[in-house]
């Protein structure tokens, strides 16, 4: 089963996922990004180091956030992208879209 | 020239997502020669079909699935039992002209990933067909 979580770091959140980010999990990240948003934490770091896996509609979900965040006068970025994950976000032309880091450390870092 | 038996099996579609990722492992481990990128494809080409069949096959009951691995490369084969999907549901998919949209990419990547992808329907069932060369 995929696990979601989030923390806040310096105001800013972090979600993180275990395991697939698919059909299946990509609601759950999405009113998660969606509900954390409204409460007021604008600005985001998508953790993907533990996602082994993402298809179109985890991408969706993270494109979803981003809109979100962006209309909200935030912004989501990606950190930890690795192996289909990578391969996936390239393959549906979404590394020029977002802000990618390779660690949340990175992300973090220079956040206006 | 080396040829093997397809790895197969039938699952309920709730249990296709789990079952897709589990067979492709046993196929990868039957056959390590096959290269990281060409894996990466297939799951992703796999995955993306497996979760159609899933998101619209809401009248499926069974789903099947085989790979079959050979020195020309990788196929793997769908079946459900569910309703028809339009026959131009392949040949049809494009990309999203917005870079932000939130759905619609799934077959064109599938597509876009595998050297072929076909879907026709055969007598009661739904099946994709898609490989990948070497």
């Amino acid at each position: 089963m995929t696990e979601l979580g989030t923390e806040t770091r310096d105001g800013i959140a972090v979600y993180s996922i275990q395991g697939r980010l698919d059909l299946v999990a990509a609601p759950n990240l999405k009113s998660l990004i969606d509900t954390t948003v409204k409460g007021g934490l604008i600005r985001g770091v998508v953790d993907l180091s533990g996602a082994d896996f993402i298809d179109s509609s985890g991408l969706g979900a993270v494109i979803g956030g981003l809109k979100a965040a962006r209309e909200a006068g935030g912004d989501l970025r990606i950190a930890g992208a690795t192996g289909q994950v990578d391969h996936a976000l390239k393959l549906m032309k979404l590394d020029r879209v977002f802000g990618r880091y390779s660690t949340v450390d990175e992300a973090l870092d220079g956040f206006d | 020239m080396a040829s093997t038996d397809p790895l197969a099996l039938d699952c309920r579609p709730d249990e296709l997502l789990d079952a897709v990722h589990a067979l492709l492992e046993r196929a990868w481990a039957a056959h390590p020669e096959v290269g990281e990128v060409d894996r990466m494809m297939i799951v992703t080409a796999v995955g993306e079909i497996a979760a159609n069949v899933v998101e619209h096959g809401a009248t499926a009951t069974v789903a099947s699935l085989s790979v079959a691995v050979d020195d020309d490369g990788v196929r793997v084969e769908l079946w459900d039992d569910g309703d028809p999907l339009p026959a131009d549901t392949v040949t049809s998919a494009t990309m999203p002209d917005d870079p932000l949209a939130e759905s619609g990419r799934g077959i064109a990547l599938a597509r876009d990933a595998m050297d072929e992808l076909t879907y026709r329907r055969d007598g009661e069932r739904n099946h994709w067909s898609m490989a990948r060369r070497r």
